[in-house]
């Protein structure tokens, strides 16, 4: 069963007095998220990924649509004892101290005494912030005030943690240090859905992404099937290609690419691969290697933003 | 518990705010001022002296007045009115401070209903003032009951109606910070509804007489009872300590209800509803 389930979950904001205007932040969006795993959401700014998490969270009502988060309808107090959260461009009281903000949530969690207290200690450290505990936060770097807004989202050892652009504004050694959190969080059955356009991130830890463009869903799936690119192989050659070559195996394929000595072919199926290498060595060229191509994540979401942008 | 949490972040945000720190070094100087200033008079050892002048127990023309009494009620007077006044200066930027992008996000994603926050914030808020406006009364009371040997427990009794005031005119800070977002704006739409009940206060004395029409008259009322009623209420928290000559004269511009619990009982009725309309508000918008 999944943990976040919604079904065509649509927002229109709208605006002025007079004249109404409308804008449909998302449009029937229907997503689930398993429990366990760290979904990537993805989109361009403005794509609806945010107004996405705050619906989920009761921030923002939905106009059309339904969801369930742990099978608890949206609303329920349950949901948010259960869940953690970093929003995008988040504030916190200038005047109070790491530790205190920490405690501060923590309350609002219904933690008190040494439980409270020592939950607070212990994030700090996990964050790296340890020794800043007792420094008020407007002195924080985005860095550090980054990491303190995931320590408040983990005071209630959330079941699942919605992080909206969860790395910004930290340093490469802190990106990585909190990939390396998430992925333990993962490890100890934390689900995680993760906001980014930081694509080589998400990339890099999500186990599902979902492509968000306009308030709609292009795409849904593991990263793995999105980034491989479907019986297509790039095939170095120790020549270059003739023209006659080219023209025996353009009937073969479905589309044919190359420069030179290489050639990216898009095979119908798996077989006519063997058959394009024997007319290649028909004509006495040896083939130096032959392997799938794979696309980036960022490959496959600008060409898909952008198809979806020529519609 | 989780209410607590944001009721205490609330009295520590509204008592760090440079208004309500500048208000604390006033009372503190006020309260040294009586200390140095109040003595009982050494001639016949018991009358009231300020800066070495004894305070008349007649005010001429045979009215005859309690000089301790005298004193403590004109102190809470203006000093009620000072509290709501700068109370309101103080406090009313807290509610827009909790919608700010980025805050309001964190708090409303935290599992308490929308109800419990504002109204643990409102209540925070109002004991920011409230905590403040007790150390300067204390103050006072001591230094009467110190150096006068007058405990007038009344005038400590009485700066609790006028926390509970503070707290019924809260609701229109709410209701308008919600709105606006603003606290520039809390602030001036509450100070025109402030100087609006104090002016409709008089209405059938002076703005009756300006269009005699049953429906202009019954709209003045209207907009009367719609709001706390702050000026009477402050007057009556008054009568915990005593009753001045001076309220015989006001009593002829102003009409008298039946009883001085009744502007209490309008305005608990008006701030219920106005708190009811904040929180409505409050519960489906979007943030």
């Amino acid at each position: 069963m999944p943990i976040v389930h919604t079904q065509q979950l649509t927002k229109i904001y709208r605006s002025g007095f007079v004249k109404r205007k409308e804008v449909a932040a998302l449009k029937d969006v229907s997503i689930s998220v398993e429990r366990g795993e760290i979904f990537g959401l993805l989109g361009p700014n403005g794509a609806g990924k945010t107004t996405f998490v705050k619906i989920l969270l009761s921030i923002v009502f939905p106009t059309k649509g339904q969801a369930e988060i742990f099978g608890q309808k949206l609303g329920a107090l349950e949901i948010r004892e259960k869940s953690g959260y970093l929003p995008e461009n988040h504030r916190y009281p200038s005047f109070l101290t790491g530790l205190q903000t920490l405690q501060l949530f923590g309350q609002l969690h219904g933690l008190n005494g040494s439980v409270l207290n020592d939950k607070a200690k212990s994030l700090l450290e996990l964050v790296g912030l340890k020794d800043w505990g007792k420094v008020k936060i407007k002195r924080y770097s985005k860095g550090m005030l980054q990491r303190l807004g995931l320590a408040q989202a983990l005071m209630n050892d959330p079941e699942i943690l919605f992080l909206d652009e969860p790395t910004d504004g930290v340093d490469p050694v802190g990106r990585k240090e909190i990939r390396d959190l998430l992925k333990d969080l993962r490890a100890k059955g934390t689900t995680i859905f993760l906001n980014s356009h930081m694509l080589s991130e998400v990339e890099a830890i999500s186990d599902r992404v979902a492509i968000l463009n306009k308030g709609e869903v292009l795409k849904i799936g593991t990263v793995a099937d999105i980034t491989s690119t479907k019986l297509e192989y790039e095939i170095q050659l120790d020549q270059i290609a003739s023209g006659q070559l080219c023209e025996k195996i353009r009937p073969l394929v479905r589309e044919l690419k190359g420069n030179e000595k290489t050639l990216i072919v898009a095979v119908h199926d798996k077989n006519d691969i063997h058959t394009v290498q024997d007319l290649i060595r028909q004509e006495g060229i040896f083939v130096e290697s032959m392997s799938p191509r794979k696309s980036s994540l960022e490959d496959y979401f600008i060409q898909l933003i952008q198809s979806g942008e020529g519609k | 518990m989780r209410s607590l949490g944001m009721f205490l972040f609330t009295i520590r945000e509204a008592i760090l705010r440079g208004t309500l720190i500048f208000y604390f070094v006033v009372a503190t100087i006020v309260i040294a001022f009586f200390a140095f200033a109040i003595r009982v008079s050494p001639d016949d050892g018991k009358s009231l002296m300020i800066l070495g002048n004894i305070i008349p127990s007649t005010l001429g023309k045979g009215i005859t007045i309690n000089p301790v009494e005298f004193v403590l009620l004109q102190f809470q007077k203006s000093s009620a009115s000072f509290v709501v006044f700068f109370g309101i200066f103080a406090v009313a930027g807290l509610i827009p401070a909790m919608l700010e992008k980025g805050t309001v996000e964190l708090f409303l994603s935290k599992p308490l209903s929308r109800t419990s926050l504002l109204l643990s914030r409102s209540l925070g808020a109002t004991t920011g003032v409230i905590l403040n406006m007790m150390y300067f009364v204390v103050g006072i009371w001591l230094i009467f009951g110190i150096k006068v040997g007058v405990w007038h427990w009344g005038f400590l009794l009485s700066t609790l109606v006028v926390a509970l005031v503070f707290f019924l005119f809260f609701s229109i800070v709410a209701l308008i910070g919600l709105i606006t977002r603003s606290g520039g704006f809390s602030i001036m739409f509450s100070f025109i509804i402030y100087m609006l009940s104090g002016l409709l206060r008089y209405r059938t004395t002076s703005l009756y007489r300006l269009w005699d029409n049953t429906v202009f008259h019954r709209t003045l009322d209207s907009i009367y009872y719609a709001f706390p009623q702050v000026g009477e209420m402050l007057d009556n928290s008054a009568l915990l300590i005593g009753t001045s000559p001076f309220d015989q004269l006001k009593s002829a511009l102003v009409d008298q209800p039946s009883s001085p619990y009744l502007p209490f009982l309008y305005s608990f009725i008006s701030a219920t509803v106005i708190y009811a309309l904040a929180i409505r508000y409050f519960s489906k918008e979007d943030f």
